[in-house]
């Protein structure tokens, strides 16, 4: 017996529920950044649990949820790179990662 | 289905530590533990690939990359922030209101689970050969543009963490200093 889609999507919402917490109550940037990439991974649960719930529609586009979900993958990587470069080099500046200190961008 | 319920609540416990942690440290583990447990529930959806690539790419290698920023960066623990006190408990108020309303949404409205045999007859296990096909066919332009993407980010992450004028050549290697004879110490200059 498979486990419905709908579990999946709900434990998604609950994910991404505590990530956008994470991303409003962290004041360290990189805690907020873990928080997005918690988000984020959220995001791909439910792309995946809809993916399967597609099949039933005789499924001529399912897999292009798996392959939607490899692309979004790759971005988050190529986003973790830049981003953390980024906060690497704020720190140089100011020497803090706490977003309050951090209100002005002008570094 | 209690194999279902013991990944999400793993996935949730490393969610809250994610949120709650004191250390930056713990949260990052803590994601990680929230990563596999995601990687089992994609197992769960037959998608075996993106699963083993959860595993190494997130897991493995993201990961890597969050906590040795952590500690090259040492973020130490922050006191609990004086003003806007009110910010955290809205905060909580919001999400769990937010969470209810989505999850109660998706449960209301079930539809039966597609049975396992045209599960497999279509996605095939989510098998990197399916994935492949459909990567390589319809979505080649996407593909070709991460590459673009991940190669910008590469290029984006070492010029962002180099200093300014340092690294245009070889003259600005450490090595160029050594071999350089100065003053030693003890002698006189």
């Amino acid at each position: 017996m498979s486990v419905p889609s709908e579990y999946f999507v709900a434990l998604s919402a609950v994910l991404f529920g505590l990530g956008a917490v994470g991303v409003v109550t962290r004041r360290s940037a990189i805690l907020v950044f873990l928080s997005i990439e918690l988000m984020l991974n959220a995001a791909n649960l439910a792309i995946v649990a809809y993916a399967r719930q597609w099949t039933v529609t005789g499924g001529g586009h399912a897999l292009e949820g798996q392959g939607a979900v490899f692309i979004v993958l790759a971005v988050a990587a190529a986003e973790v790179a830049v981003g953390l470069g980024i906060l690497v080099a704020i720190f140089r500046h100011r020497v803090t990662t706490d977003v309050d200190q951090l209100a002005e961008v002008r570094a | 289905m209690i194999g279902f319920l013991i990944v999400a609540a793993l996935a949730i416990a490393g969610g809250v530590l994610v949120v709650a942690a004191r250390q930056p440290v713990h949260a990052a583990l803590a994601l990680v533990g929230t990563l596999i447990a995601v990687a089992v529930a994609y197992v769960m959806l037959d998608a075996h690939f993106l699963a083993a690539i959860q595993v190494i790419v997130y897991a493995g290698a993201i990961m890597v990359l969050f906590l040795f920023v952590i500690m090259l960066l040492n973020v130490e623990r922050q006191p609990p922030a004086a003003r806007w006190g009110w910010l955290r408990p809205t905060a909580y108020g919001v999400g769990l209101l937010g969470v209810v309303a989505v999850a109660g949404t998706a449960l209301m409205e079930r539809r039966p689970a597609p049975d396992q045999a045209t599960v497999d007859a279509v996605l095939q296990g989510g098998s990197p050969e399916r994935i492949g096909t459909v990567l390589f066919s319809e979505y080649l332009l996407a593909f070709h543009l991460v590459a673009v993407l991940l190669l910008t980010g590469v290029i984006a992450a070492v010029s962002l963490v180099q200093r300014p004028g340092e690294g245009r050549g070889a003259e600005a290697l450490p090595v160029a200093a050594l071999a350089e004879p100065g003053p030693r110490e003890g002698e006189p200059a």
